[in-house]
């Protein structure tokens, strides 16, 4: 204890003198959370520019035309005369979508025609592409109901008895833990955890390989008396400390200033803390198997940037190619995401996520793997640049 | 015969400039990981994850509190939708739940008991959909194929029934299997190429800078002048890049059979002054950079910033304009822009002409920037 209290005390000299690991504990992940709050701070986009082509242009399409521009959604930016225009509009990236009124929409609307309105959205953006084209389907539903209703009154019919005849099945959609499908809510919650996961393997790996480059690895294990688990344990301690009270700052941003859905608190703490636990002990593994600063680092990045497609966060899953789906495990982003949507989404009980927390603890084996060739690392190589 | 004699020199020394930085490319494991290595892999293992483009089959749970046929009919039609696969029958909501609870199934579909009855009396009948919101495409998928499949019951229900007095068509534009891949992986090629660029050349202005203490231009007449230094550095990453950007932009969509409806002269010609824009503004960074791994250290994380600010993902009209306006400082975000509506959407160099203007504008900025500090470190230099 002795010792690892001392090596802990040398490195929080070395931390605060390194501007890098300022950058990379207290800044990174601080603008990081600025960033993509402030960036998402809608929840949902809001007016997605669409061009209009009315080429019934009376006052049913006008009318029509006004009803998509007051959703919140979509916004009309530009009305061209033919689709030809709009299409180039679209290409240019002006607009995600075009709501086209055909020829003689009032008249066919009037007279049981059956007129059809086109909605065309650019899905190279899929996000502003379903958007919109939710809105513009809502649009046409609804206009096709004022119409109806407007018929069926006529007849003397009540609307209840309209609408069943209409739409005899509804449904009543009812989307649990994030009911206003707010984006920031379903990104956030996994990319800024991921963003710490990533500089914390990057700070271990580099507060490990600067000794061996700087040639202080003597001095190091001197102060962990010689032992590679007292010098490790307490060289990582206070960056373990840190980066916890950094990790506890986004979850007060997101929990409590943003008011994100969590249901279990303490198991999302415990989740957190062993995110940062494994994510410390993946780093150990890395510099462990490759002791040049720049291969273990180079090998952090590409792991730490991976687990952000990987997790399934955004792309499940259970859509990727079973082997992918069997590499996932190897990242501790994954098991933190899984455990998130059981205890802070949808508030599950703890038994459902219980294997989760086991695989994020099962990466604390990693260290003990390759402590030997550390030791030896320590000792005997040095640094090629 | 003096002007002439310098310009022969300067010329001769920017090859050799040149050639020399290949070499420390070559040379340093490090360079080569994030020059060669990640930008022939990266593309490989993005495509591999997100190749199945969308998700099939997405699991229900079905609480059939009706037993009638005209239920059962129902959920025939939903199961038959390629998006859902109807897991499994549960009892009681209880039942159901812990089903949802463990991951087995992303939703469920309770039937009430009247629903049949209410049909039968002519009445609207309400099924009720808890969609589980771990994942946007679940729901998409589960709500999609439920809501078609009450439509198509509807119009069995009420043969006589009129049809929606007003159609539509909805047509998905340039990705039209609405696919992953299509949609996220263009942007991941260019963004790799800037995000390797500066940590590949932060990493060899360090470098020289460790290895000649702490000045950022080597000793040596060959290096007395500014302009053929840059340009001799330059042009040394561009080789490479050159490469790079074909593989990249060309050979990977094709892989995965991803869109790609873009001329491949448009291309090359919006890949130069991307890759110059990018060339210049990472060696205007990188001779800020001291130790050669602190590029990996800074830069890494800022690649989800960058690609958020490309608008491909968040939509470019929902960005702040504070972060509009600091997008504009990378070349990533006229990149992504452009090359998507290149080689996904089929545009026209003249339709990206917005992008193809910043880039070369940021090339000239960083250019001169970069410039600068390599004058103003020969003069430095000099006076010693």
């Amino acid at each position: 204890m002795k010792y690892i209290l001392q090596t802990a005390s040398r490195e929080i000299e070395r931390l605060f003198k390194g501007k890098i690991y300022w950058f990379c504990i207290v800044i990174a992940p601080l603008f990081s959370v600025f960033f993509f709050i402030s960036l998402m701070h809608e929840g949902l986009p809001t007016n997605l520019p669409v061009a209009l082509v009315d080429l019934d242009n009376t006052s049913s399409s006008r009318n029509l035309a006004r009803q998509l521009d007051a959703f919140e959604g979509s916004e009309i930016i530009a009305q061209y005369p033919d689709f030809e225009e709009a299409r180039q509009s679209m290409q240019r990236g002006e607009i995600y979508g075009i709501f086209l009124i055909p020829n003689n929409f009032e008249q066919y609307a009037g007279s049981n025609k059956q007129p059809k309105l086109s909605f065309y959205t650019n899905n190279a953006y899929l996000i502003a592409g379903s958007l919109l084209f939710r809105d513009m389907k809502t649009v046409s539903t609804l206009s096709s109901g004022a119409v109806i209703l407007q018929k069926g009154r006529a007849k003397g019919y009540t609307d209840a008895q309209i609408m069943a005849q209409v739409q005899p099945i509804t449904i009543d959609a009812r989307p649990i833990g994030n009911p206003w499908l707010n984006y920031s809510v379903y990104l956030n919650n996994i990319i800024l955890p991921g963003i710490l996961a990533l500089l914390i393997m990057c700070v271990t790996v580099y507060s490990i390989g600067i000794e061996i480059k700087e040639k202080t690895t003597d001095t190091w294990l001197q102060a962990g008396n010689n032992s590679i688990m007292q010098a490790i344990t307490g060289k990582l301690l206070p960056q373990t400390i840190l980066f916890f009270i950094v990790g506890l700052i986004i979850y007060s941003v997101l929990y409590i200033f943003m008011q994100f859905p969590i249901h279990n608190v303490l198991p999302m703490i415990m989740a957190l803390f062993l995110l940062i636990l494994a994510s410390q002990a993946l780093g150990i593994f890395m510099i462990g198997c490759l002791p040049i600063l720049r291969l273990g680092l180079s090998f952090s990045c590409i792991w730490g940037m991976i687990a952000f497609s990987i997790s399934g966060f955004s792309f499940p899953a259970n859509a990727m190619y079973s082997s992918v789906r069997i590499l996932s495990n190897l990242f501790p982003l994954r098991h933190y995401f899984l455990i998130y949507i059981d205890q802070a989404l949808n508030g599950r009980e703890l038994i459902y996520s219980w294997s989760q927390y086991i695989y994020l603890l099962s990466f604390l084996i990693l260290p003990f793997l390759v402590f030997q060739h550390l030791k030896w690392s320590l000792k005997f190589t040095s640094y090629k640049p | 015969m003096q002007l002439r004699k310098i310009i022969k020199k300067g010329f001769a020394d920017l090859f050799i400039i040149w050639s020399r930085e290949i070499k420390y490319v070559y040379k340093d494991i490090g360079v080569v990981i994030f020059f060669i290595v990640v930008p022939l892999i990266y593309p490989i293992i993005y495509g591999f994850i997100y190749n199945p483009e969308t998700i099939r089959e997405v699991s229900l749970v079905v609480v059939e509190e009706s037993h009638s046929s005209i239920a059962r009919e129902f959920i025939r039609k939903i199961n038959a939708s390629p998006d859902v696969n109807v897991y499994v029958y549960a009892a009681n909501m209880d039942e159901a739940k812990k089903i949802v609870d463990r991951k087995e199934a992303y939703g469920i579909l309770q039937i009430p008991s009247e629903f049949s009855r209410k049909l039968h009396r002519g009445e609207q009948s309400e099924v009720i959909l808890y969609l589980d919101m771990s994942g946007l495409l679940f729901y998409k998928a589960i709500l999609l194929a439920t809501t078609e499949a009450s439509l198509q019951m509807g119009k069995e229900i009420n043969v006589n029934a009129e049809d929606m007095p007003i159609q539509y068509e909805a047509i998905s534009m340039y990705n039209t299997q609405n696919g992953f891949a299509s949609f996220l992986v263009p942007g991941i090629l260019m963004l790799v190429i800037q995000q390797t660029l500066l940590l590949g050349v932060g990493m060899l202005a360090a470098t020289s800078r460790e290895k000649n203490r702490g000045k950022l231009i080597p000793p040596g007449s060959t290096h007395e002048g500014a302009s053929r230094i840059v340009f001799g550095k330059a042009l040394a990453y561009f080789t490479i890049y050159i490469f790079v950007c074909i593989w990249a932009l060309a050979v990977v969509p094709r892989i995965f059979n991803l869109i790609q409806i873009a001329r491949p002269g448009n291309l090359l010609l919006f890949a130069l002054p991307y890759l110059s824009a990018c060339i210049f503004l990472t060696m205007a960074i990188s001779t800020f950079v001291r130790g050669r791994e602190t590029p990996m250290m800074i830069f890494v994380f800022t690649s989800l910033p960058l690609l958020f600010l490309s608008g491909i993902s968040w939509p470019a009209s929902a960005i702040p304009d504070f972060w509009r306006y600091f997008s504009y400082l990378f070349p990533s975000t006229f990149g992504i822009q452009g090359f998507v509506k290149l080689n996904s959407m089929g545009a026209t160099l003249h339709n990206v002409a917005w992008e193809y203007r910043m880039l070369w504008l940021q090339a000239g900025i960083y250019f001169l920037v970069t410039s600068a500090i390599y004058m103003y470190n020969v003069h430095r230099d000099k006076g010693r």
